[in-house]
């Protein structure tokens, strides 16, 4: 029988992918606690699973690899040896190696870190250290790829064998069974006797069943080595005594025994041999292999695949049962509607309104299959710092928190690299050196601590350090000197540490090999943009800085404030909207030049007039979008602003009229239109209608240091004709 | 139909052995560690077992001298499925009570030989 296994290639792959991050993360927890044995299993039964697995689809370099690997580990594992940094720099090492070899997924040859790390592995294993060896020796893993040919019987003459088979007492404690031996003997050849010994049989009230009292003796005929005969034993060889003689060699195939010399192609007429050769694989044996696994078509399945999510089953569960109640809910409407009375009213919108429910449900669970822990990606930060710390001779431990917290996938995929950047950051320009921490009177080692949390429906991402933190004259210099802002702006300490997002801003002079090449933290600010997030940053110098993100659960879906400017239907992001102020002129204070801000509550919030500032066409006159008074219009309504807050710098948003709230699906503009600054998306509402949707941080951005609400947009926004196209 | 239990807590290996078996012919059942095998067999009686040795929770060793306490399973055949070829592994799964062991890399023929060997 042939069986495929290559469907279950990318379950493998993912699932060494796992072991490989689980793998990283024991070791690097392995530096504090260098003899914890627990530890050590784990590693060694991530090695020991993705060798195990390997083998099945041929991905040899990768079975010598762990193969190596896994000697170190099982030295580490029984305490002959001990973890010392030198170990673990090498089992991280090795990780690396792991990692590549996995995401290739593809037998290639040994690359040549590889063989290199496998000569350390082996002078480690021989004498304890990777250094004092010349590198000339070869490494151990040879002999484990070899296959030895050896020279078996020749497997086409026959013989007779006579096999005595003697069963221990206590055969079948062990689970064995002398009947399947005798009848796998028989497989192999012709069996011309069988005689059962019954001599050591009790009187059966002195029979104990569980043991064994019989014995055997067999004359086999077969063309197959004695090995194999041997080789049914194999399990039993210690709890019975096996005795194989050969008797004679080859009789003839009709009765009379005759002789047969070499090689003889007569045999097989009548040798009711199992149809196929059996092939001897020795034990070490990577002999055969299904050669099919490693074709060009299943590399491609692996960047198809690359777009899987992993599910937990009670998630799918629930979601069935969800289906079901609607599936359950849906018949019973049909049914009503179908024989439907007025009296029935009232139980048609009862089902009406469970559907509604069912709906809903089913809408958040299905968002929920979406959703990932952050933890996923926090862990491959301790390696991070762990590769500055040992660079830079600095140390540092990383902390981390809310691992659990969970994120839309495909935010999580974008957070790692502007994650990666903030950390490099801290690890590399936030914590100063051990010397420098002690002389300010702080613990040589640095702590960064990554914290994911959830605020007011949103996902709160912090890393703070204790390191030199940000020194507000020193920024504000280099704005100055990168013409970023005039000499005499008047700005918080807050509004200059913000600075540092700005495009081309560093500080450093020097660029450091570690993080920052001059493009550092304005494409974070900008990648979290992306992600409709905001990021600030808050820092006291010689005590520390923490950058907070926060970020939406998800992007596909937003709850929405629906209002009107002129004839056209706007989205707000209603986690942006802060309340919602009737405007009387008198609450207006116009700033020359600068633009209007209003008065709320003692706080002067600027004012942006969405019509003007979306272009949108001048239905009817309207004297206030000519910047004149806000006067109630025609039908005698308030003007409204909505005030709205991202990166703690709120905004008042004139509209006219608001219209309600609801769930809105986030449709791209971008496949159909060029992308349009200040606006995220587009929705479809209930009517058909489309609606844009306005994004609040780019909004905001826009005003931070020029309260012009004239801005020059680009925007045009989409004429009605082309509007129907955005689907 | 025989039915097997494999111990694995490898997922892509439980579902290889699973696939295989049930190529061969067999009803499978799976758990991902001694510990879980124990709860599956208090629950249903299986014709052999094949399990894994490195696991977490419950390793095989362990596994396979609790399963000899379940008087329905005392003679049933016990296969250790391991990537160590190692005669101390070996003698220490036969004291415990295995029947036998399969090799890794796994090998899908193998497997189905190895378990006839065992099954009656």
């Amino acid at each position: 029988m042939k069986i495929d296994l290559s469907q279950f290639r990318q379950t493998f792959l993912q699932e060494s992918a796992d072991h490989v991050a689980q793998m990283e993360a024991n070791m690097l927890e392995l530096r504090s606690n260098s003899d914890d044995v627990e530890l050590l299993n784990s590693i060694f039964r991530s090695a020991h699973s993705i060798k195990g697995g390997a083998g099945a689809f041929g991905l040899n370099t990768l079975v010598r690899f762990t193969h190596s690997l896994e000697n170190l580990l099982d030295k580490l594992r029984s305490m002959e040896m001990k973890a010392t940094e030198e170990v673990i720099g090498v089992l991280l090492l090795s990780v690396d190696v792991l990692h590549s070899m996995v995401q290739s997924d593809v037998d290639q040859e040994m690359s040549k870190d590889a063989s290199e790390l496998m000569v350390m592995i082996e002078s480690l294993l021989t004498t304890g250290s990777t250094v004092g060896e010349d590198g000339s020796k070869t490494s151990g893993s040879g002999s484990e790829n070899k296959i030895i040919g050896e020279n078996k019987t020749p497997a086409n003459a026959t013989s007779v064998y006579s096999v005595s088979f003697v069963p221990d007492r206590e055969m079948f404690s062990s689970g064995s069974n002398p009947i399947v031996m005798l009848r796998n003997l028989a497989d192999l050849g012709t069996v011309l006797s069988c005689k059962k010994n019954i001599d050591e049989l009790p009187l059966l009230t002195d029979l104990d069943t569980s043991k064994c009292y019989l014995s055997w003796t067999v004359e086999i005929e077969t063309d197959r080595p004695v090995e194999e005969l041997r080789e049914v034993f194999e399990f039993v060889d210690h709890l019975a005594e096996i005795k194989i003689e050969r008797l004679k060699a080859a009789p003839a195939p009709s009765l009379g025994p005759t002789l047969v010399v070499g090689a003889n192609p007569v045999v097989g007429e009548n040798t009711p041999a199992p149809a196929k050769p059996i092939a001897l694989v020795p034990e070490t044996g990577n002999a055969k292999k299904p050669q099919t696994t490693s074709t060009p078509s299943s590399k491609k399945a692996a960047a198809s695949d690359s777009g899987s999510i992993r599910v937990p089953i009670d998630k799918v569960d629930r979601l069935i049962d969800l289906v079901g109640e609607l599936v359950i809910a849906h018949v019973m409407t049909a049914q009503m509607v179908e024989d439907f009375q007025p009296s029935l009213l009232p139980k048609l919108r009862e089902s009406v309104a469970a559907m509604e429910r069912n709906t809903r449900e089913l809408h958040e669970r299905v968002m929920s299959v979406r959703m990932l822990p952050v933890g996923t990606i926090f862990h491959r930060y301790t390696r991070t710092v762990y590769d500055i710390a040992i660079m830079t001779g600095k140390q540092i431990r990383l902390e981390m928190a809310g691992e659990e917290t969970e994120i839309d996938k495909s935010m999580l995929e974008m957070l790692g690299d502007p994650l990666t950047h903030l950390i490099r950051n801290s690890a590399d320009h936030g914590i100063e050196g051990p010397e420098t921490r002690t002389a300010a009177g702080k613990p040589a080692e640095g702590v960064i601590k990554l914290r994911a949390f959830h605020r007011s429906g949103k996902v709160v991402l912090e890393i703070t350090d204790d390191g030199a933190g940000i020194d507000p004259a020193r920024v504000r210099a280099k704005a100055v000197e990168r013409g970023l802002i005039s000499p005499d702006a008047q700005l918080t300490d807050q509004q200059i540490q913000m600075l540092i997002f700005e495009p081309g801003f560093s500080t450093r002079d020097t660029i450091s090999d570690l993080s920052g090449r001059g493009v550092g933290m304005d494409v974070v600010k900008r990648n979290i943009q992306q992600l409709s997030g905001t990021v600030s940053v808050s820092s006291t110098k010689g005590k520390g800085s923490t950058v907070t993100i926060e970020l939406p659960l998800t992007l596909a879906i937003l709850e929405g404030l629906l209002v009107r400017v002129g004839n056209r239907t706007l989205v707000l992001p209603l986690l942006s909207v802060i309340e919602t102020v009737p405007l009387r002129d008198n609450q207006i204070v116009r700033v020359a030049a600068q633009g209007e801000v209003v008065q709320i509550r003692e706080e002067s919030i600027p004012l942006l007039r969405l019509r003007r500032y979306l272009g949108l066409a001048l239905e009817g006159t309207d004297s206030s979008e000519l910047g004149g008074h806000f006067e109630d219009d025609a039908l005698g309504n308030r003007r409204l602003a909505v005030i709205v807050e991202a990166n703690n710098k709120k905004i008042g948003l004139v509209v006219d009229e608001l219209l309600g709230q609801q769930q809105v699906v986030v449709k791209s503009l971008e496949q159909h239109l060029h992308k349009v600054d200040g606006l995220m998306g587009a929705t479809i509402l209930g009517d058909g209608c489309v609606a844009p949707i306005v994004d609040v941080t780019t909004i905001t951005e826009l005003n931070l240091f020029s309260l012009q609400p004239t801005v020059k947009l680009p925007l045009a926004v989409v004429p009605a004709d082309q509007s129907a196209a955005i689907a | 139909m025989k039915k097997i239990l494999i111990v694995d807590d490898s997922n892509s290996m439980r579902q290889m052995v699973s696939f295989t078996l049930r190529q061969g012919g067999f009803d499978v059942i799976e758990a991902e560690h001694g510990q879980d095998a124990l709860n599956k067999l208090a629950a249903a009686t299986v014709d052999m077992i094949i399990t894994d040795l490195n696991m977490p929770v419950m390793d095989g060793i362990t596994l396979i001298q609790n399963v000899r306490k379940i008087p329905a399973m005392k003679l049933k055949p016990i296969l250790m499925l391991t990537t160590e070829g190692l005669a101390t592994k070996k003698e220490e799964g036969r004291a415990a009570g295995a029947t036998g062991w399969i090799v890794k890399p796994f090998d899908p023929e193998k497997l189905l030989q190895t378990v006839a060997k065992v099954l009656p």
